[in-house]
């Protein structure tokens, strides 16, 4: 220990906030191994290829011009390394005052500092090299929709998850006296869930993407046998290499996923070579997303996405990983994630509704059109959607609206009320002719997008005012970004062991919804047992 | 002022400038006429001999057919600017706009990020601005053209004011 102590002195600190600290020395390395590896290969290849071929080790017309060579590669070299031992050096960052500050840049300085209580969500990601050296990077996500607001990249990996907690405990309002300052422990955690890599693969090897290939595999064997032309098949040689990557990239991003809940938020684990861990402060989840692929629906399964506004749409694998927060899962997985979005679900049988909203199916009668709760889309316009009119439907509780649709691509959306930025109703002419119209919820960017698909006119306009005020009701209770200071003054620990009477209460409109969050594992442990029992 | 279907009942709508017919023609014109002189210079080319290829009949008809649709959206233009309308709400601004289209919007003052007034040359010369609400999300597209600008800047400090009293984190 002490050695260790002794080794972190002159390191970035472990402990001590306020400190203005430096990431790890080998991080340019570790980052900007590529450069290093492209001077190496080009100074590199050419001898070795001379020595495999058993020829001189050095170009016979190169006599006299080596050490001239030598040298520029040598500059060249030193010229990298210094760049990344000045760009290491001038890189440091703070954590104090409620602000994380990073001065990056030696040319041209950059200071940037984001508040600590608009964290909207914490990466740890560990690129294979990071990994094998110990490493990890840490991601701070605010709410711009873009690249990462402040990332740290790399520090020791138990550094990175001491500064996460620090970072998180700051954030929901934990302080402690300038005079002792002492380490912030990490949050307990209990794993609610984890997806077996068995069900990953049946995930991959069923998902659309394999009929997609499926249906085009079919088209060229076709076209082959019908031009009489075996040469097609050299040209499928790239895709298949292409198709083959995407698979290893899902399979390698979703290995190992595991959730966990802690009063920090939701944890997300997953990655077979890379790993990353995201933390999903309480209440930062502005949308959520489940669907279920036709084929799925043989197995039981289903995924998840959500939208968080640091993480913004991003095209690339990593970026729809983020996004994911439950790659392939059973129904109970669904409604155990389910409840730890949202703790108080705000209706009396949360899983009836749920379920309802995941595979129900109004009846086709035109008078019990409200028998699982959910208001759909009236028989009138069953000619505008023969195949979704029973399916389309919502169903608004306490908390949150639950938008379902798709007859064959079930799709459940939750959008917590306090989390609804702005609504519109939109109606075309074909709409207005059959009495209906659609409801759009405005999120932050992300994979979901809810709206109501072809609501009754009156049930639209009254949905459009009912969840305008539900909205401003749920803001009002939301007051602060600090979650702890939304519950009562008193520390988790504490408020989830005074917790037994909770969940069979009916929530009354006027308590806060809130206090149900840094108490989250209780929670998960009863939703557990709900669904055991 | 009638309210359509998909209104919230018992709002009363205040209308934008009728002088932003004015912006939507000039801005009608710079589009179409551009677009049908283009669609039209085959025609001429045939006419004159120069090209073969266009058979007369799709000459016309490919210009023809932009004009009458040109023609529509002009005709439109009166009707589409008197269907803009907002409101303010004691906790949210609406806005609605379109004929055959609708859209209702409702924004909250608390969920505004900021607000823009934008002024072109046009609506400078007959004293609009227009107006654009932000919230976090890309999918609030709250815009409201011609508006007066004294309307517009009372409007933004309005919003202003009332976002600071209401404001909600996201």
């Amino acid at each position: 220990m002490s050695l260790e102590s002794n080794a972190t002195e002159s390191l970035p600190g472990t402990a001590v906030d306020g400190d203005w600290k430096r990431v790890h020395p080998a991080s340019p390395f570790v980052r900007g191994w590529v450069a290093l590896a492209a001077v190496a290969y080009f100074v590199g290849r050419d001898a070795f290829e001379r020595m495999l071929q058993g020829r001189d080790f050095l170009d016979p017309n190169l006599n006299g011009r080596v050490p001239w060579l030598l040298a520029g590669g040598g500059i060249l070299l030193l010229l990298t390394v210094s760049g990344f031992i000045l760009s290491w050096y001038f890189t440091r960052y703070q954590v104090a005052e409620g602000y994380v500050r990073v001065n990056t840049g030696f040319l041209f300085k950059q200071q940037r500092q984001a508040r600590l209580d608009r964290v909207q969500a914490i990466d740890i990601v560990q690129p294979l090299l990071a990994r094998i050296f110990g490493l990890a990077e840490l991601k701070f996500e605010v709410a711009d929709a873009g690249e990462s607001a402040v990332r740290l990249a790399y520090l020791p990996l138990a550094q990175a998850k001491q500064l996460r907690a620090t970072i998180l405990a700051r954030a929901a309002g934990v302080v402690s006296e300038p005079g002792k300052e002492e380490e912030i422990p990490e949050a307990p955690e209990h794993v609610v869930l984890s997806v077996p890599p068995a069900r990953l693969i049946g995930s991959l090897v069923l998902s659309e993407q394999t009929v997609g290939i499926l249906i085009g595999a079919a088209v060229v064997v076709a076209t082959s046998v019908l031009f009489e032309n075996s040469a097609i098949f050299l040209a499928l040689i790239p895709g298949l290499l292409g198709i083959g990557a995407a698979y290893w990239s899902s399979f390698n991003k979703g290995y190992n996923f595991t959730a966990a809940i802690s009063p920090d938020g939701i944890r997300l684990r997953y990655g077979l070579l890379d790993t990353q861990a995201q933390t999903l402060p309480p209440g930062r989840i502005q949308a959520l997303m489940v669907t279920q692929p036709p084929i799925w629906r043989l197995f039981g399964w289903y995924r998840m996405h959500v939208n968080v506004a640091g993480y913004g749409v991003s095209a690339s694998t990593e970026g729809a990983a983020r996004t994911m927060l439950l790659p392939v899962g059973m129904k109970s997985d669904v409604l155990r994630m389910m409840s730890l979005v949202l703790p108080d679900p705000g209706v009396e049988d949360p899983e009836r509704v749920f379920t309802a909203g995941l595979d129900g199916l109004a009846p086709a009668a035109p008078e019990s059109a409200l028998a699982d709760g959910f208001t759909t889309t009236p028989r009138r316009a069953r000619l505008l959607a023969p195949l979704g009119w029973r399916r389309n439907g919502f169903f608004a509780t306490k908390t949150a609206l639950l938008i379902r649709s798709g007859r064959w691509w079930h799709t459940l959306v939750l959008v917590p009320h306090q989390r609804t930025q702005s609504m519109a109703l939109h109606q075309g002419p074909v709409a207005r002719r059959f009495g209906v119209a659609d409801l759009v919820l405005h999120t932050t960017a992300g994979p979901v997008s809810p709206r109501v698909f072809q609501a009754s006119v009156e049930q639209a306009v009254e949905l459009f005012d009912q969840q305008a005020a539900r909205a401003r009701e749920a803001r009002k209770r939301q007051t602060s970004e600090q979650w702890l200071a939304q519950v009562a003054p008193q520390a988790p620990e504490v408020a989830a062991a005074a917790q037994p009477v909770e969940p069979d209460q009916p929530v009354e409109p006027a308590q806060s919804v809130e206090p149900a969050q840094p108490e989250q594992p209780q929670t998960s442990h009863q939703q557990e047992d709900r669904h055991h029992g | 002022m009638h309210t359509e279907a998909i209104d919230p009942p018992g709002v009363q709508w205040l209308r934008v400038s009728p002088k932003y017919v004015t912006v939507r023609l000039v801005e009608w014109a710079f589009g179409n006429v551009l677009m049908l002189a283009v669609l039209s210079l085959p025609l001429v080319f045939v006419l004159l001999g120069w090209w073969r290829w266009p058979p007369l009949w799709l000459a016309i008809t490919v210009p023809a057919v932009m004009l009458v649709l040109a023609v529509w959206r002009l005709v439109l233009i009166p009707r589409q600017v008197r269907a803009i309308g907002y409101a303010e709400r004691d906790d949210d601004l609406l806005i609605r706009r379109g004929i055959f289209f609708q859209r209702t919007m409702v924004v909250p003052y608390g969920r505004m990020q900021y607000v823009d007034v934008a002024v072109g040359p046009v609506e400078r010369s007959l004293g609009l601005c227009t107006l654009k609400l932000h919230t976090a999300s890309a999918g609030t597209n709250a815009h409201l053209p011609g508006l007066p600008a004294a309307e517009g800047a009372r409007l933004r400090e309005q919003l202003s004011a009332r976002g600071e009293a209401r404001l909600a984190g996201l």
